[in-house]
Parts: structure tokens; C-alpha cells; sequence
């Protein structure tokens, strides 16, 4: 038997609506798990990509801070071919909305003049990621696949993936393409 | 014009010469892709999304541009010309601030409304080869009532700027500064609502992208899931064509038909005003108990209304001008043949003489080499009259304004006379091959004895008030006083603009909005709008427009036939059963 491929995925700043949507191949992912090993995401026992790498990594939010940062280039060292997930992961999405205001007032609005805060401090500890900029993966990382929708549909996720497994980059056109 | 043979993609064809190669490859069912082109706009070639590989040319050409010339060879799906399409898009999305994401006109590839969306969508762009600064935000305009422009999602190919030059010639917009600096601006840079901008909208619809967008309809429905009617404007008797967007029974916006007489132009009171009506809707009939207004069945009304008017007298009829027709003509009818009454006009208008020579077309007086005005303010009373008759002078044609007070039309006249100097007006214009003249009601009889005069190939567009006035009068409805010891007046959705009714001993008021005359009437019967009836105007062209309905009216609200239909069934009744 052939060896199954490998797949890792993680989110950064997202709202997770992408892994519903590769949720939503419903029952396709019987199909997907006897070509690929789905090693680790968010939503199974384990988080991370193990050392030794995956052939296929997914990437779904923006990078928005240290940590995100972090995630970002520790499953791009770890991965073969990256996909970027969703319009936050391909174009930085609806949180970087939050770039207009400035980092400043954005942090203070959040964690100072919120209705419902009591003498508000915006939280520093070297323990805590550091504010960013919104900005899509490929500002930190070079990604090989982008898949923008938000989310993008389950037929264009499972697209993509069943293109990779026949071993071919997948070309995104038609009713795959949306950037809604 | 000579023939031109050229080459397109391996394929003969023959042009007339003068052609661009978009024009001709269009013709033929060839798609060259395209953004900063429209074709109700002069070619710009800024966009150069539209290049083509032409043999021997140094460079790739705009096609929307560069003229077809014998024996030209072009090919439009090369490799290189693909290449540049994307390269153009790519670079498009570099600049400013492309968000899709939170976009009204933003879709999928079969729903989007926005050009530069479709395009890339065609080309198969999945992401920003070369990202733009994801933290600035360029400037949003809000300043006009109606409509607001984001400049993040501008993508400067000044489509609004030539639609406010060519088609509305009001030269409002235009840009400053250059390179990544250059901005669309108003006048001399100053927040559109402050600048000479008359809210036409007509850079509204042609704005490819979402930089203008229409402020009451926005995220209320892509292009597949609103329902567009073709109509007529009711704002003024100019009649222009609309097509109505609606949703759920709800009217979203008005747009210009560009196949209509008015060429997709509309003013503020057409496209925008109507969209919002007033909220007083009266949907149920109403009868004065108690000294006050209760609601009353149809029967009730119908019947009391029946009775009162034959029992107080001679009857007086009033109509409004914002009436279709055949509501018109059914009205005249109620009074005349079952009321046996001739006592009818309408509530206002102004008609002057229609007989004076053949009528003009909106796109004749576009095209006329003279215009003459006299009287009137067609840039207030009939907007888009005005702002043909500005294109014209734009083109070259020679206008003469002749009236005894300024109008706002003078700075564009190459003369302006008194209209004792009519004469002086008319001989100035002899030379015109196309002479057009534009007249108002309210004019000495002389004045209209002169116009009669002019050379046989003269047209005419009077300046009419009033919506349907011209088919008010073609059944036998003009303005006039009535006197009547009882009086029906059917106002439709008309305002009353703090004019009073005749006094009366019984009035009926049918209406759709609540207003002092309805707060004064013995009976009130709910009306239909001009949005939810259909029928037909004449307009200023002395042509017959239909008015299409686009929406649905609420529940129990008659139309004009089927409530003269009740009542003269209920006036006949009692005649009939006395006669048994």
C-alpha cells in the first residue's frame, strides 16, 4: 500500500469558519483519510506538526501577532507545500480592519474603554504574544496554495486536497474561486 | 465610410473604417476584456486591461482605442497579451485597498456586480501577487446625501469623470496630483456634497468597482437576487426610463434605461428621492364619524360617497397630474357618465400650446445644432432636459435663451435676449439645419404665433409641469376651476404642496399618503402609488410612455378602475332599483 500522505493543520487569527468548512466535505473525508494521514489540527487530540514534517500543511487566519508568527513559520518549516486557507490566511481578512485605527488606539479600545471594563490595562508580560499588524500568511511565510473564500466553499477545499493527493497543484476557477 | 478588412484571431473580417478594434471584435462576438471602457462614454485606453498583440505595432495597443486600419492583423489570446491582463490586474490590486471581504458589491464569480471582482475572477487570480499597504485606508467621502465614494476601492479609470463631462455635462469631477498620488475630486478638491455636484448619479452607475456606492441599497441584493422592471420615471413629464431594482417587495434603487430616450440619464428626484416615500400610508378606507376620521369598510364608503353625491348637488371632480391615463380617462368617464357632470380638471399643471410644429426627441435636441429656449427652467422643472440642452452646448450647439429674467442656463447661451426680442433670437438660428426649440406654458399668445412660424423642419419640446398633463388633456382633463356642492378628488400619491381645495359641502379625498386634505375630507379612500400601478403618460416628446408597475400594493387597495367601478355601481344602483 502506498504510503498516505500527510497533513497538518493550525489556525492563526481566524474564527475557525474555514476547518468547519473542510468539515463540511461531510462524508468525503471517509475518501480523504485512506489517501492521508491527518496528523494534527486544531480540532483533534494533537495541535501540532510533529518534527519530522508533513508533506501537506494548512494555514488558516492572519498573522496578527508573536505567536501567530510563530505558528506560521514553524508549520512552514514543517511542511512541504503550504496552503493558505481562507480570505484571512491569503489577504489578511476582516481583522485587519483593525490596522486603520492603529495598534495604540485599537489596544486601548479593546482592554481600556470597553463599556463593561474597570480601570482596564492593556496587558504586557513577556509570557503574552506581542501585538502586530494584521497582515495575510504570505507577508511572513512563502505559501505554495492559496484558497481564498471566506470561508471558502467545502467543494473547493475538497478540490484542492483530492488534486494534491492525485499529485497535481490544483488550478482554483469557477465556482472554487470566491473571494466573498 | 469605406470598408476596412482586418484580421482578428485568424478570423476575416470587414469594418467600416474609423472603428476600434474592441468596436469591430464586439460586433463579432469576440470578448476583449475590459474596465476603464464604456459604451456610453468616449474610449480613454487608461485601464490597459483591453491590450492586444497587432503585427508591426512596437508595443500591445488598447483595443478600445486604436483605430482599425487595412489589412491589420491582431491577435487578443496570445500568451503576451494574457500575460499583460494579469500583470494590469495584479498591479490594480497593488494600489489602494482592494478588500473584497466587506465590499456591497462584492460576490461570487456568477453574483458579483463589481467589474475589477470579474475580471479577476476570470483570470484566475487566488491571491495579491504584489501586496498593497493592508494598513492605510484611503479617504471615504460621505459628504452626498445619497451616495458615497471610497476611494480605497477607486480604481481611477475616471469612468464617473466622463460620465459627468459627456452625458450629464456638469464637469464637476476630475483629478489632482499624479502616480500613486492622483485622486478623484470634486471642483476644486472639496467634499462632493459642497461641490457643484446635482446628484445626478450617473457616475454612480457607471462606476465599475464599489469606489461609488449607492447608500440606501447597499448590501440589499446582488444582481440575481433582485427583480429589475423596466419603467417610467413619474418625477416630471420628461418621462426618462428606469429600470426599478426591487427585492421582497421592496424598491432598492432606481437606474437610467440606457436603451430609453433620456440615454440611462436621470436627475436626483428620479433616481434617488423616490426611493424613500413618505410613511403616512393610508391603506384602508376612512369615514368622518364624530367629526372624526375611523376606518370604514369599502362597501360603506363606497356606498356613503354613492348617496352624499347625488344628494348634495352638482358634482366637481379633481385629478392629479401623477396619474396614469387610463386612471385619467376612467375618471372623466365616472363624472361624465354616471355623474352626468362636466365639472372636471385637474389639480394643477401647465400645457403649453403642443400644436406650435412637430415634436422634438430627447436625442434630436442631444444632436440639435441650434437651440432656442424660451421661458421656462429646465434645469429645475425638467432636470434632464437641462442637462441635455448643457451637452448640446458642450458639442458645439448654439443655444439662445430668451426670457425676461436671468435663468441658470444663461452662462452657457451664446445669447441671452428679452423675450420682445424673440425675433432677433430666431433669425440668429436661421442658419441651423436642426433647430430645436424648447418653450414654456404662460407665454403671450404672440410669442407661440412666432414659433408656428419658423421653417417647417423646427421641433419643439414644450416645457410641461405637471407629470401626464399632455395625456390629461388627450381625455379631455385640464386645469380649471370646479365648483361642485359635492367634490372627489383623486390625488393618487401625489403631495399637496400647501395647495387648498375648492370648498365643498361633502369632499372625498383618494389618496395614499395622509395629508391636510385627507385631514379635512368627509371620506378618504386609500390610493395606489406610482410604483404599484400600471398604465401609460405622455411625456414632453408627445409620446405615449408605459409606466410599468414594480411593486406590489399592500393588501385591499384598489386600483382607479376598481374603485370608480364600486362607486359608479353604487350610484347606479339605487337609479336602477327606482326605476323598477
Amino acid at each position: 500500500m502506498a504510503e498516505k500522505v500527510t497533513v497538518a493543520s493550525d489556525w492563526l487569527c481566524g474564527c475557525a469558519g474555514c476547518h468547519m468548512s473542510l468539515l463540511d466535505i461531510d462524508e468525503r473525508i471517509v475518501d480523504l483519510v485512506q489517501l492521508a494521514t491527518l496528523t494534527s489540527t486544531p480540532i483533534t487530540d494533537l495541535k501540532h506538526p510533529s518534527k519530522d514534517g508533513v508533506v501537506v500543511g494548512i494555514l488558516e487566519g492572519g498573522v496578527n501577532n508573536s505567536a501567530n508568527e510563530e505558528v506560521a513559520k514553524t508549520m512552514r518549516e514543517r511542511s512541504k507545500i503550504l496552503i493558505a486557507l481562507g480570505d484571512c490566511a491569503v489577504f489578511g481578512g476582516i481583522p485587519t480592519m483593525r490596522n486603520f485605527a492603529g495598534m495604540d488606539e485599537a489596544l486601548r479600545r479593546a482592554y481600556v474603554e470597553t463599556e463593561s471594563t474597570v480601570d482596564g490595562q492593556v496587558p504586557h508580560h513577556e509570557d503574552i504574544a506581542v501585538m502586530q499588524e494584521c497582515r495575510p500568511l504570505d507577508q511572513v511565510v512563502p505559501v505554495d496554495i492559496y484558497l481564498p473564500g471566506c470561508p471558502p466553499s467545502a467543494d473547493a477545499i475538497w478540490f484542492v486536497l483530492s488534486e494534491l493527493l492525485a499529485g497535481r497543484m490544483p488550478e482554483l476557477k469557477g465556482k472554487y474561486l470566491d473571494w466573498h | 465610410m469605406a470598408n476596412v478588412n482586418i484580421t482578428i484571431n485568424g478570423q476575416k473580417l470587414q469594418a467600416e473604417s474609423g472603428k476600434t478594434v474592441l468596436e469591430v471584435a464586439r460586433a463579432n462576438s469576440i470578448d476583449i476584456p475590459v474596465l476603464c471602457y464604456h459604451p456610453a462614454l468616449s474610449p480613454q485606453g487608461s485601464c490597459r486591461l483591453c491590450l492586444v498583440e497587432v503585427e508591426k505595432q512596437r508595443a500591445l495597443q488598447p483595443a478600445c482605442t486604436f483605430p482599425i486600419s487595412e489589412g491589420m492583423v491582431v491577435q487578443t489570446e496570445s500568451e503576451k497579451v494574457q500575460a499583460s491582463r494579469k500583470f494590469v490586474l495584479e498591479l490594480l490590486f497593488s494600489e489602494r485597498l482592494h478588500y473584497c471581504m466587506y465590499c456591497p458589491m462584492s460576490g461570487g464569480e456568477a453574483l458579483t456586480e463589481c467589474e475589477l471582482q470579474a475580471q479577476a475572477y476570470r483570470h484566475g487570480l487566488t491571491n495579491w501577487k504584489y501586496a498593497p499597504n493592508t494598513s492605510k485606508r484611503w479617504p471615504v467621502d460621505a459628504s452626498r446625501k445619497y451616495f458615497l465614494m471610497d476611494h480605497s476601492r477607486c480604481i481611477l479609470c475616471r469612468r464617473c469623470i466622463r460620465a459627468c463631462d459627456e452625458i450629464v455635462a456638469n464637469h464637476t469631477l476630475g483629478v489632482r496630483d499624479r502616480g500613486t498620488r492622483t485622486m478623484i475630486i470634486a471642483d476644486g478638491d472639496v467634499p462632493f456634497g459642497e461641490s457643484s455636484c446635482v446628484s445626478c448619479g450617473t457616475c454612480l452607475q457607471v462606476c465599475p468597482t464599489g469606489a461609488l456606492i449607492d447608500r440606501r441599497s447597499a448590501y440589499m441584493g446582488l444582481q440575481t437576487e433582485v427583480e429589475r422592471t423596466k419603467s417610467t420615471c413619474m418625477a416630471c413629464p420628461v418621462g426618462c426610463g428606469i429600470e426599478a431594482a426591487t427585492r421582497s417587495n421592496q424598491l432598492l434603487r432606481v437606474e437610467g434605461d440606457w436603451d430609453a430616450h433620456n440615454g440611462g440619464l436621470l436627475c436626483v428626484d428620479g433616481r434617488f428621492a423616490v426611493v424613500e416615500p413618505p410613511t403616512d400610508r393610508i391603506t384602508v378606507p376612512m369615514m368622518r364619524r364624530d367629526g372624526e376620521l375611523v376606518k370604514a369598510s369599502w362597501d360603506e364608503a363606497a356606498t356613503a360617497i354613492a348617496q352624499r353625491l347625488q344628494s348634495t348637488g352638482p358634482a366637481a371632480g379633481l385629478a392629479s397630474p401623477r396619474l396614469p391615463s387610463e386612471s385619467l380617462s376612467a375618471f372623466r368617464r365616472f363624472f361624465r357618465e354616471v355623474l352626468g357632470s362636466d365639472e372636471v380638471g385637474l389639480l394643477y399643471g401647465e400645457l403649453p400650446p403642443v400644436d406650435v410644429g412637430p415634436f422634438a426627441t430627447l436625442p434630436e435636441l442631444s444632436a440639435a445644432d441650434g437651440i432656442l429656449l424660451v421661458g421656462g427652467a429646465p434645469l429645475r422643472d425638467q432636470k434632464v432636459v437641462g442637462y441635455t440642452i448643457k451637452r448640446a452646448v458642450d458639442q458645439g450647439t448654439t443655444l439662445i435663451v430668451v426670457n425676461d429674467t436671468p435663468t441658470d442656463l444663461d452662462p452657457y447661451a451664446t445669447k441671452s435676449l428679452k423675450v420682445a426680442d424673440l425675433a432677433q433670437a430666431t433669425t440668429a438660428l436661421a442658419p441651423s439645419e436642426r433647430l430645436v426649440v424648447v418653450y414654456a406654458p404662460g407665454l403671450a399668445p404672440e410669442v407661440y404665433a412666432s414659433l408656428r412660424n419658423l421653417p417647417a423642419k423646427t421641433r419643439f419640446l414644450p416645457l410641461i409641469q405637471g407629470t401626464n398633463t399632455a395625456g390629461a388633456a388627450r381625455v379631455g382633463l385640464t386645469v380649471r376651476a370646479v365648483q361642485g356642492a359635492g367634490l372627489f378628488v383623486m390625488a393618487g400619491d401625489d403631495a399637496t404642496d400647501g395647495r387648498s381645495l375648492p370648498a365643498a359641502e361633502f369632499t372625498v379625498v383618494q389618496a395614499a399618503y395622509r395629508s391636510a386634505w385627507t385631514e379635512a375630507a368627509d371620506v378618504v379612500l386609500p390610493s395606489r402609488t406610482w410604483s404599484e400601478r400600471s398604465g401609460h403618460i405622455v411625456n414632453i416628446e408627445g409620446r405615449e410612455l408605459p409606466v410599468v408597475a414594480f411593486l406590489e400594493a399592500p393588501k385591499g387597495i384598489k386600483t382607479d378602475a376598481a374603485t370608480l367601478d364600486l362607486l359608479a355601481d353604487r350610484v347606479v344602483r339605487p337609479m336602477r332599483e327606482a326605476a323598477r
